[in-house]
């Protein structure tokens, strides 16, 4: 077998594997099974990276990409129809999903451009009171108002512009820092958008197709409601990633690369920090708050404790614990991140403490990330 | 890799292999944050029905309490809903003491066809608010509480309120009842002023206040922000009574308050524990089972609700529709809290309403209490 | 409105403005020396706070009921204690971070201050409630009119004053004090004059996170309850401060400690929906303040390396 369908057949394992392992986890129910499960995995990891065979996996995907990228999404579909009739693990599928979404948006502003950003929670409450609003009191269709929630995000983050584009580094970050409470407390506080109680929100419907009740096929199968959710939300992160991608390989993403690394050389080669850094921010937020407006129409309620500072440091840590501007490390720490903690119950109460550490120690040993995004290639998979 | 499927496949056969009458049944209240006592004393309650339960020879099945905290907020209490109602293992539930919790995850009980108990929440709209069958309460409504507070406070000779409330619907529905209820009973409400659940600093209200010179301080609202709001009336030297309702009624508000406390008034419904009919049971009960937590004021409904909950399971199997169509049929119950009826919206009537005043550091009922022969004097009387 | 009611405002603005500038001293000093902002600050403050409270509970347990002694024991267990966490935060976590990128220090000690709440909620006994902090200070009040002055108010805001005053005495008049500035202006040509760089860091961490473990019994004793999630607000409230008085300079962050605290009351007090508003006021006036003056008020001067 020549070297490169070795790799493939490796990096077709491993997703395989991977699915299997993701059913499991989200099948199992007692302690020490999941205990059990993740100290197996963590070991099987370990072993594959001493043998090498982690470094043949990322040169399979980085060589195959539409083959490898399409079987994950096949791998994604198998686990949603797994589950088709349980409730529960597909609404933490879909909020992986959506979470990824936003994690995307928010790698898009700070990964690639070094726009700090902690008040991602907030752009995302941005999107679901949108559509929480427009859900209740207007008609506006369903799928427009997703795409509502993402414009008036992108919106709400233009009043930011202004501090952000004059500010560097610390300062950035109390001005991000400062809108995310701001945002909070005005929600808390005003009645119009329900105020501490929070709203309802009426379930998605696209043509009549009602997303909220169960899907009925014949007399014997019930599929959850849940995973019309699943679909929109693969549908999101799908298009989220197509977009970070490419925009990651064209010029735009060496430009946004180039305003991280340094602002003053790449202001002098003629590259426009403003407009870069506006259409980073922009994008981003747009991106979080498509994420938010199916988030909200998939939990029916939401609140303003939803989105708290805390909040805000998850999508940050996500980012950062997947590495700084790779799409690949930001799936599998979101999936990590949300998962977890929902599944090792008897850590559900120790988990943000639990989580901080990991953060620090991450931080501390490997501040790359999971999966680091490397150095850029000028053309993909060309090597020379 | 081929041990692993094994591995997978022996403990999926080991799951099979075990009994099959267990059921599950689930409480939720909060069990973390600043009523966090309430909910636990309801947990430690619901706790003890399930434990006899078990105890029981009798019973056909055996049951497993699952308890979940829904932290008194409101966005993680609809998490929680939704992750025990999507378990299909959950037969029924007994949830929530805090309304503003309630309110919102009562549509998500429906959603998924969770047969519940509520045990203290206090909001009318639960169960008067909506159509929904699954949605049961055993506790009474704060309209009946407010109602009795204002004759009772008018009847005592003050005319002058200030009404602070928090803005949760639990605080907003306190005030519209109590505000009509005062009406109706020659009061004056001065001003009115709406606090969040988290805020510290009351300065600016309670200075607004003391410019107007009222007579009481009407509080609608949790122990936690009620401390607050006493303290504060202290530093400012506002001297009025302060009259709460059924959310401060635990002993971590006069805790929290020390001497501070004393002649502050509450109401709630229901009799005190050791007047209701299987009072004295319960609280032999909990003794025994040797709780370290105080069971609080709701605890014997928490108890009540679970109890009722394991009578249908029984009665009619672990089926969600058929339990619930079983509680929508109870009539003239006994419980350890008296008769229970649901009426065409599932709420029980809880015809008492007893008067407290902190005496001495405790709530003591009022007809007990030093105060009624005059002994003691409320602020400003 | 009438004098009385103006003045007891001013009082309370006065109150929370020296305890915000307190805390954002501490930020001040440590962005000084290394460039770095501790965002654990807060949560820093509320350990101190609970050392305090448990310092109290021990001392009372013991049979000792004077209030003054109680006092100082609070005061000294939880100046000291803070110090102490801060020289080991500074010594394990800061320095060795002191060439990576910013957003990894800002991050690390974000993760931090959430360890110190989430330690102190879930190991503290019944740490998810709001505790009583007890009644140390005398509670006599005069009433002038409607404007009621309490003897309490009062030795706080003088405690808080002379702590401020010491803070600027040590740094500006005490060979410690110059070696601090020293370090902050140049780290090498301070190194180079025989200055200990890593004592010097590790001490201006202790006498920064005393001085907010200072402000946090001071929260505890002005409103009788600290709660585990104290801190984080206080911090973010402090570091804002810090920067609208300009990073780096203590006056600024003393100037910015009062001015938030001012926007806070105008808030309160002139706005005319509900005083819940307040914060949203301050955090917007705050960031516009950013647009105008990016650098804070009293501005950094900083030259950057192309």
């Amino acid at each position: 077998m020549t070297d490169k369908s070795m790799d493939m057949l490796i990096g077709f394992v491993a997703i395989v594997l991977g699915t299997v392992f993701l059913i499991t986890f989200v099948a199992i129910e007692s302690q020490i099974e999941i205990l059990g499960l993740i100290v197996l995995t963590a070991i099987a990891v370990v072993v594959s990276a001493r043998m090498g065979i982690s470094t043949r996996i990322s040169e399979a995907f980085a060589s195959n990409e539409p083959l490898m990228n399409s079987a994950m999404l096949l791998a994604t579909l198998v686990v949603a129809f797994w589950f088709r009739e349980d409730h529960f693990p597909l609404l933490m599928i879909a909020t992986v999903l959506l979470y990824l979404t936003a994690c995307l948006g928010l790698n898009m502003q700070f990964g690639y451009t070094g726009v700090v950003n902690f008040a991602g929670a907030g752009f995302f409450g941005v999107g679901c009171y949108t559509a929480a609003v427009l859900n209740q009191h207007t008609a506006v269709p369903h799928l427009l108002v997703v795409v509502l929630g993402g414009v008036i995000a992108a919106l709400v983050g233009s009043i930011l512009i202004l501090p952000v584009l004059r500010t560097r580094g610390h300062y950035a970050a109390v001005v991000t820092i400062a809108f995310g409470i701001m945002f909070k407390t005005f929600l808390e506080v005003n009645d119009t958008l329900g105020g501490p109680q929070g709203l309802k929100v009426p379930g998605m419907e696209i043509l009549g197709w009602s997303f909220n009740s169960n899907i009925e096929i014949g007399a014997e199968i019930e599929l959850s409601f849940y995973l019309n959710y699943v679909a929109i939300g693969l549908a999101l992160a799908v298009l989220a990633f197509i977009l970070t991608r490419r925009i990651e390989r064209s010029w735009v993403g060496l430009s946004l690369d180039a305003v991280r690394l340094d602002e003053t050389a790449a202001a002098c080669f003629g590259v426009n920090i403003k407009r870069w850094k506006i259409t980073a921010f922009t994008l981003g937020n747009f991106l979080i708050g498509m994420a938010g407006a199916v988030f909200a129409m998939m939990l029916g309620f939401i609140a303003p404790t939803n989105f708290a500072f805390g909040d805000s440091l998850i999508l940050v840590s996500i980012v950062l614990l997947g590495g700084m501007g790779s799409p690949w490390g930001t799936v599998i720490a979101a999936g990590l991140v949300i998962l977890l903690p929902e599944k090792l119950q008897a850590i559900q109460e120790y988990r943000f403490l639990l989580y901080a550490i990991v953060v620090i120690l991450i931080l501390l040993f490997r501040p790359q990330g999971l999966l680091p995004r490397g150095l850029r290639t000028y053309v993909p998979g060309w090597r020379g | 890799m081929s041990a692993f499927t094994i591995a997978m496949v022996l403990s999926v056969a080991v799951g099979f292999a075990e009994a099959k009458d267990k059921v599950k049944v689930a409480f939720i209240g909060p069990l973390t944050g600043g009523v966090s006592a309430n909910g636990i004393g309801g947990r430690n309650s619901a706790d003890l029905a399930v434990q006899l339960r078990n105890a029981d020879a009798k019973a056909k099945y055996e049951y497993e309490l699952v308890a979940l905290d829904d932290e008194c907020k409101p966005n993680v209490g609809v998490q929680v809903a939704t992750k025990t109602a999507s378990d299909k293992k959950i037969i029924g539930a007994v949830t929530h003491y805090c309304s503003a919790v309630a309110i919102g995850a009562v549509d998500i009980y429906n959603k998924f066809s969770l047969p519940v108990i509520v045990w203290g929440a206090v909001l009318p709209d639960i169960t008067y608010g909506n159509t929904y069958k699954e949605v049961h309460r055993v506790n009474g409504t704060m309209i009946n509480q407010n109602d009795v507070a204002a004759e009772f406070m008018a009847g005592q000779g003050y005319k002058k309120w200030v009404i602070i409330h928090d803005t949760t619907d639990y605080g907003k529905g306190h005030n519209k009842y109590f505000s009509e209820a005062l009406k109706k009973n020659g009061g004056e409400i001065l001003a009115t002023f709406g606090v969040t659940a988290e805020q510290q600093d009351f300065t600016a209200e309670l200075t607004k206040a003391k410019a107007l010179n009222p007579e009481v301080i009407y509080f609608g609202g949790l122990t936690p922000i009620g401390v607050r709001i006493r303290s504060q009336m202290e530093k400012l030297g506002l001297k009025a009574e302060f009259q709460g309702t059924s959310g401060i009624m635990a002993d971590a508000f006069i805790a929290g308050l020390g001497p501070l406390a004393e002649g502050i008034v509450a109401f709630r419904e229901g009799a005190p524990v050791d007047k209701l009919p299987g009072g004295k049971f319960f609280v032999q009960k909990y003794k025994d089972q040797g709780y370290a937590e105080s069971p609080e004021a709701y605890g014997p409904f928490a108890f009540a609700a679970m109890n009722l909950l394991l009578d249908s399971i029984e009665e009619v199997g672990p089926n969600r529709k058929k339990v619930r169509k079983m509680l929508n049929g109870t009539a003239n119950r006994d419980s350890i809290v008296g008769k229970i009826t649901f009426d065409d919206h599932g709420q029980n009537t809880v015809a008492a309403i007893t008067k407290y005043v902190v005496q001495d550091g405790k709530w003591v009922v009022w007809e007990d209490s030093e105060y009624v022969s005059g002994k003691r004097k409320l602020q400003g009387m | 409105m009438d004098a009385g009611l103006l003045g007891q405002f001013v009082v309370n603005g006065m109150m929370l403005g020296m305890m915000y500038a307190l805390v954002a001293v501490g930020f001040t000093l440590f962005f000084g020396v290394l460039d770095v902002i501790k965002f654990s600050h807060g949560d820093v403050l509320m350990v101190g706070t609970f050392a305090g409270f448990s310092t109290y509970l021990g001392i009372s347990a013991l049979g000792i009921d004077n209030a003054f002694v109680q006092l100082i024991g609070v005061l000294v267990a939880a100046v000291c204690s803070m110090a102490f966490l801060g020289a080991v935060i500074a010594r394990y976590l800061v320095l060795p971070l002191k060439s990576a990128p910013p957003l990894n220090v800002l991050l690390i000690t974000l993760m931090l201050g959430t360890v110190l709440r989430e330690t102190v909620r879930l190991f503290y006994p019944d740490g998810s409630n709001p505790k009583p902090f007890p009644y140390l200070l005398p509670t006599d009040s005069w009433a002038f009119g409607s404007f009621t002055l309490r003897a309490d108010s009062m030795i706080l805001l003088l405690g808080g004053l002379l702590v401020i005053v010491g803070v600027h005495i040590l740094i500006n008049k005490t060979k410690m004090g110059l070696a601090m500035r020293a370090v902050a202006q140049d780290e090498e040509t301070a190194k180079c004059m025989g200055i200990n760089f890593t004592l010097i860091v590790l001490l201006t961490f202790a006498l920064g996170s005393g001085v907010a473990a200072f402000a946090g019994v001071m929260n505890g004793l002005y409103y009788n309850e600290i709660n585990f999630g104290m801190g984080l607000l206080l911090g973010v409230i402090g570091f804002s401060a810090a920067i609208i008085g300009g990073l780096g300079n203590i006056y600024g962050a003393i100037l910015g400690g009062f001015l938030f605290a001012g926007l806070q009351t105008i808030g309160a007090v002139a706005l005319p929906f509900s005083s819940a508003y307040k914060d949203v006021f301050a955090f917007s006036v705050v960031i516009a303040l950013m647009v105008w003056r990016p650098t804070g008020l009293i501005a950094e001067k900083s030259s950057e390396r192309v």
